[in-house]
C-alpha cells in the first residue's frame, strides 16, 4: 500500500465516524516494513496537483508514525515558476508519498483503537462480525 | 472501440468477467467525454467496489479514465479478487503507479465525501440472504466467495441499496457513480426514488442478455 493511500483511508467502524479520531490511523512504527519504489518515475505537475489535494496534517501525522519528522506543519506552497529549491521538497515528496511502500505493518483507530493489518501491501480493513 | 483486458484466473474462487462487467465497460467507454470533461484539471479518486476479475479498474487505468492524473482504488472482500485484480492490472502491462488494492466493506474505510468516480457492478441476483463472509481466506469450499459476488438479497438490492443510502457521504461534491442493475432490482424505481432525494439518475446504457435485461445507471449531485 502506497504512502499516499493513508491519506484516504479512515477506520471502518461506523460508530467512530462521529469522532474526528478515525483519520487518519496511527500507523504502528515497529510493525511496518516498508520498501521504495524507484521505478516510479518523479513527474513535478502530478506532485503539485496531488500536494493541493491531500490532508496535508494526515501526511504530517503519518510520516511521523513512520519515523519522518521532517516535514514542515504546513502544506507548502510553490509559485507557478518552480525554483531549484521547490524541486528538492517537491523529489523529496515524491519519494515519500508515491514511492513509498508499506508492505507489512499495523494501523490503529485513534479512537477506538482497533488494530487493522497490512499484508503482502495489501491492507485488510473488514471487521470481526461483532463490530461490523 | 477501446480493448477489453486480457483476465485469466481461477473462476470458482473469483467472479468471472461476464455481460454485466462488458456493459460496465461499455457505458464508460460512451460516458468517456463527459467525465474527462467532468474532472478536466483535477487528481480525481477512482474507486471500484467489489473489483472481482479487476477487468473494470484495468480498463479504466488502461484508457485514462475519468482523466490520465487519476488516483485508483478497488476493493473486494473476496482476498483472491484483489489477487485477481492486481494480476489482471499486471497482465494488461498496467503502468498506472497510483492504484491500491484493500480488503474492505464497500467504502466503509474511505474517507468521507472524497470518491470522484465510483464503479460498482453489485451482487444483483436477488437472493433469500446475502451470503456471510467465510472465516478464512482458505473458504471450507472455494466457491463460498463466489457466492458475495452473485446473490444480493431482496430484489437482489440490499448491497446497492446500502451504498446508495450512504452515497451522499461517499462522493466528492462533483463525484459521480455508475451502478450497474438487473431488471428484477427495478431499477426504474431505485432511479426515481434516488430523483426524488435530490440525485440525478441517468440510464447510461441498457442491453438484453439471454434471459436477463441489464442496465447502468448514473447518479450525480444536481
Amino acid at each position: 500500500m502506497k504512502f499516499l493511500t493513508t491519506n484516504f483511508l479512515k477506520c471502518s467502524v461506523k460508530g467512530c465516524d462521529n469522532s474526528n479520531l478515525n483519520f487518519p490511523l496511527r500507523y504502528v512504527r515497529e510493525n511496518c516494513q516498508l520498501e521504495q519504489d524507484e521505478s516510479i518515475e518523479f513527474n513535478p505537475e502530478f506532485l503539485l496537483r496531488i500536494i493541493d489535494r491531500v490532508d496535508w496534517q494526515a501526511v504530517v501525522s503519518v510520516a511521523s508514525d513512520l519515523g519522518n519528522t521532517e516535514l514542515p506543519p504546513n502544506k507548502p506552497e510553490f509559485e507557478e515558476n518552480l525554483t531549484d529549491e521547490d524541486m528538492v521538497i517537491l523529489r523529496d515528496l515524491h519519494t515519500l508519498l508515491i514511492q513509498t511502500n508499506i508492505v507489512e505493518g499495523q494501523m490503529q483507530c485513534k479512537n477506538c483503537e482497533h488494530i487493522y493489518y497490512i499484508k503482502n501491501s495489501i491492507p485488510n480493513l473488514l471487521l470481526p462480525p461483532h463490530l461490523a | 472501440m477501446l480493448a477489453t483486458p486480457y483476465v485469466s484466473y481461477d473462476y470458482n474462487k473469483v467472479y468471472e468477467p461476464s455481460e454485466d462487467s462488458f456493459l460496465l465497460l461499455d457505458a464508460l467507454e460512451a460516458d468517456l467525454s463527459w467525465l474527462n470533461n467532468r474532472f478536466n484539471d483535477a487528481v480525481p479518486l477512482t474507486i471500484e467496489i467489489g473489483s472481482g476479475s479487476g477487468i473494470v479498474s484495468t480498463f479504466l487505468m488502461q484508457n485514462g479514465i475519468p482523466n490520465a492524473n487519476g488516483l485508483y482504488l478497488a476493493t473486494d472482500l473476496n482476498p483472491w479478487a484483489l489477487d485477481a485484480t492486481l494480476d489482471t492490472c499486471s497482465k494488461n502491462g498496467c503502468k498506472n503507479s497510483h492504484f491500491d488494492v484493500l480488503q474492505t466493506d464497500l467504502t466503509s474505510s474511505i474517507r468521507e465525501n472524497e470518491v470522484d468516480l465510483l464503479v460498482f457492478n453489485p451482487p444483483y441476483v436477488p437472493a433469500e440472504t446475502v451470503p456471510e463472509l467465510p472465516h478464512s481466506n482458505h473458504a471450507v469450499r472455494d466457491d463460498e466467495w463466489l457466492f458475495l459476488a452473485l446473490d444480493g438479497g431482496d430484489d437482489g438490492m440490499v448491497v446497492t441499496q446500502r451504498l446508495l443510502n450512504g452515497l451522499d457521504r461517499i462522493l466528492s461534491c462533483n463525484g459521480v457513480a455508475y451502478i450497474l442493475f438487473c431488471a428484477r432490482n427495478k431499477p426504474e424505481t431505485v432511479a426515481s426514488k434516488m430523483k426524488f432525494s435530490g440525485w440525478k439518475s441517468e440510464l447510461v446504457i441498457h442491453r438484453k442478455a439471454g434471459w436477463e435485461v441489464l442496465s447502468v445507471y448514473k447518479f450525480y449531485r444536481n
